[in-house]
């Protein structure tokens, strides 16, 4: 046995009671350089570190056993080695006892160590080659910058002169000098991408505007070689979350790269929303031009960085050959990916598709995809976020760049489906909350958020164009007002429906105590007199009894009979039928369940006037309401 | 005519600027740091600033803040003006109450729209 366990690769050790090293095999005894009578009687001190013979010791006791468990060991002499180690339980000379079966791994863990310190020292010196292409690119640029301001200045005074000779030379330093800022941008670009430093900011992107504008930008490119740009962009194709400003440069790249390559053809670029294979919405940007096209082979070079198609290309066409390489890049930071399509002759077809999707960007250190990094930095802990709800771009730019200053945090959502997923995934403070949108309007979303106990306690902030005029109108209301009242515009409708009559009775019908006694004030406040109905009954009650008031002030939500009745009765009565109605409400929904809604609803700003004051005021009141410092958060707008 | 105070610690681009935007019909007040910046803001009271945001004893970032903290100097549109793509220097400059950005090299067709632009919205609001 023992003659058997000699020839053993495996190095054994036989540990008795009381941790006296009964016998070591002959692989042991040179393993350790020492027999078993040699071995200290501390067999802790075989341990580089001794305590991990404890937790060994555990996991032995705990299983009954220890399985290839990965040791760094010292021996008597002090040098030491790595094991793999495994204890098994056994009986020796009739002894309970331990069996320590040690294989030695050192040159496989020292492999891995050079091998582990040749990646670090390769990413030191990339991180170097990174750092030092950054510094460089911007202390290129300072000097460009004076190449290219200086030029222009000249060509500005140049044409004050009317010397024309000197314009033509002048715009030619200026552009050679934009072309090697471009040049230098993109190298500073890819060196951010390569050492991991470039950060994606997800943000709000309106697709036909942000189509508008790359279309402005590669107009002059394409005029260069006498190409027509086609745009084909559906008018409903929405918005994505997305890095605007990779995105932008993406397709300009793509864009200016067809021009390039394409004489007196065409460029077509086209935008189209489709479901990719999971079910997620993805925005297809295609790029196709009519220009020289490419083989199998060189497509397959061309995302690489610092090649091109030929290398005579850079020679015919100029550019870095960085452009594509940077798209590829965006293109995955965002998401998506890019394919191309080409023929030699007939042309290519560059497609980037990206996820309409709130996607967590490649690389770490990103803001959270559901913020923009403008409302991160600008968060405290009392700002509140707040979801705009509108279907017009204009909207969601204005109210983002006023509450993002004001330290608001913004959330955007273009629907109503849009606008309930958001706030299911990250409920805002307040929602601000458009009426007219397709699909799924304001009211409905409302209703949704009411009926959702996650939701139904988000204050909402309604942003109207129509009053709902129609629906008083259909009642045969005069007017349409909503609440809460604007005082000075009650005043403005008594006045306008009233004057006539002056010295003579408004009645109003509302239940509510406290809307009565601020109509009644308004009312007497120009002089007239004011009777109160609690109902539509009541005040039907009062017409009968009293002659006829100078104006109704007519709420829509009350018991018994509401205000639709009630003008419904009195449109039936041709006696009362003359007398003008003002409708004062807050509710413009049929059914109980959103007058309920729209009850809790805080407040209908008309988005034909100022939105943003009034706006502003109303944060602060809900801001004040909804957090102990928020008032001090909207003191500061 | 409009005033605009310049904020740029750079010469050349100072220079380049300020020449610029007297062409245009822009009456210009200079200061080289944050600090003075902030200071000239109160002094020179300007329709609007060009502020450049690495700039030295103040930066440009904490000089908008202090402008903009000032209820003297608060309505003040202040331009930040930053490196190339530095989203975060951008972002960071709309938390300090920017009321727009551009990027240098300056674009000055298109930094005149927004100068423009912002002395209407001052003008109308």
């Amino acid at each position: 046995m023992r003659a058997l366990l000699d020839t053993s690769p495996c190095a054994v050790g036989i540990v008795g009671p009381g941790g006296r090293v009964l016998y070591t095999n002959r692989r042991h005894d040179e393993l350790y350089g020492v027999s078993a009578d040699q071995i200290p009687k501390n067999v802790r001190d075989l341990y580089v570190d001794p305590t991990a013979r404890d937790r060994l010791l555990e996991i032995f006791r705990r299983d009954g056993r220890l399985i290839d468990a990965e040791v760094h060991n010292r021996r008597p002499d002090g040098g030491t080695f790595w094991s793999l180690l495994s204890w098994s339980q056994a009986e020796y000379d009739g002894q309970p006892c331990m069996i320590s079966w040690l294989y030695d791994i050192t040159p496989r863990k020292q492999a891995e160590a050079a091998m582990e310190e040749a990646r670090r020292a390769a990413e030191r010196a990339n991180q170097t080659k990174s750092e030092f292409l950054a510094n460089m690119s911007h202390e290129l640029r300072t000097p460009l910058n004076a190449i290219i301001g200086y030029s222009e200045i000249l060509v500005e005074d140049a044409q004050d002169r009317g010397d024309e000779a000197s314009i033509g030379d002048l715009k030619k330093i200026q552009s050679a000098g934009k072309h090697l800022l471009g040049l230098i941008n993109d190298i500073l670009d890819l060196s951010k991408i390569e050492a991991g430093r470039m950060d994606v900011y997800l943000e709000y992107v309106f697709l036909s505007r942000l189509v508008d504008e790359v279309k402005t930008i590669v107009e002059p490119m394409m005029s260069k070689n006498n190409n027509r740009l086609i745009v084909e962009c559906p008018p409903d194709i929405g918005s994505l979350r997305t890095d605007l400003t990779k995105l932008k440069q993406s397709l300009i790249n793509l864009l200016g790269n067809a021009a390039k390559f394409t004489k007196e053809g065409e460029v077509k670029l086209s935008l189209s929303r489709s479901v990719d294979e999971e079910g997620v919405s993805q925005i297809r940007f295609a790029v196709s031009d009519s220009g020289i096209g490419m083989t199998e082979e060189q497509m397959g070079r061309l995302f690489q960085a610092f090649t091109q198609a030929d290398s005579s290309t850079t020679r015919n066409f100029g550019g870095t050959g960085l452009g594509l390489t940077i798209t590829k890049h965006f293109c995955t930071m965002l998401g998506g990916d890019i394919t191309v399509a080409s023929e030699p002759g007939k042309g290519s077809t560059f497609t980037i598709r990206l996820p309409d999707k709130t996607v967590r960007p490649e690389g770490a250190g990103e803001a959270e995809p559901e913020e923009r990094p403008v409302a991160a930095a600008a968060r405290s802990a009392h700002a509140l976020t707040v979801l705009v709800v509108d279907d017009d771009p204009t909207v969601h730019d204005v109210l983002s760049a006023t509450l993002l200053r004001e330290g608001y945090n913004v959330l955007h959502a273009s629907d109503g489906d849009e606008a309930i997923e958001i706030m299911r995934k990250t409920p805002p403070d307040v929602v601000t909350l458009d009426v007219m949108m397709p699909n799924v309007d304001g009211w409905s979303v409302l209703g949704i958020m009411k009926s959702d106990p996650m939701l139904q306690h988000i204050p909402v902030i309604m942003l109207t164009i129509v009053d709902d005029r129609n629906l008083g109108f259909s009642l045969g209301a005069s007017e349409f007002m909503t609440k809460p009242i604007d005082r000075a515009r009650l005043i403005a409708l008594i006045q306008r429906f009233a004057r006539t009559h002056s010295g003579a009775v408004v009645l109003i019908v509302d239940d509510d105590e406290d809307v009565r006694m601020i109509v009644r004030q308004a009312v007497e406040g120009v002089g007239m007199t004011a009777a109160e109905a609690f109902n539509g009954e009541k005040a039907l009650e009062w017409l009968k009894t009293n002659p006829h008031p100078a104006l109704i002030l007519l709420d829509l939500m009350m018991p018994e009979v509401d205000g639709f009745q009630f003008l419904a009765r009195m449109h039936e009565d041709a006696s009362l039928r003359d007398i003008p109605v003002v409708v004062l409400t807050a509710k413009t929904l049929e059914d109980d369940e959103r007058v309920f809604l729209a009850e809790r609803t805080i407040l209908v700003l008309s988005k034909s006037t100022q939105p943003i004051g009034s706006l502003g005021h109303a944060l602060a009141a809900i801001a004040a309401r909804a957090h102990g410092h928020g008032s001090e958060q909207a003191a500061q707008g | 005519m409009p005033k605009i105070l310049l904020v740029e610690d750079n010469e050349m681009n100072r220079d380049m600027l300020s020449r610029r935007l007297t062409r245009n019909g822009f009456d210009i007040a200079i200061a080289v740091d944050g600090s003075q910046g902030v200071e000239m803001a109160t002094t020179e009271k300007p329709d609007l600033i060009l502020m450049d945001m690495s700039l030295p004893v103040m930066n440009g970032w904490e000089a908008t803040q202090k402008v903009k903290a000032d209820p003297a100097t608060s309505g003040i549109p202040v331009i930040a003006l930053t490196a190339h793509a530095m989203n975060d220097d951008r972002d960071k400059a709309i938390a300090a109450g920017c009321d727009d950005f551009d990027t240098k090299p300056v674009d000055l067709p298109r930094l005149l729209q927004k100068i423009k632009a912002l002395l209407e919205a001052k003008g109308a609001g």
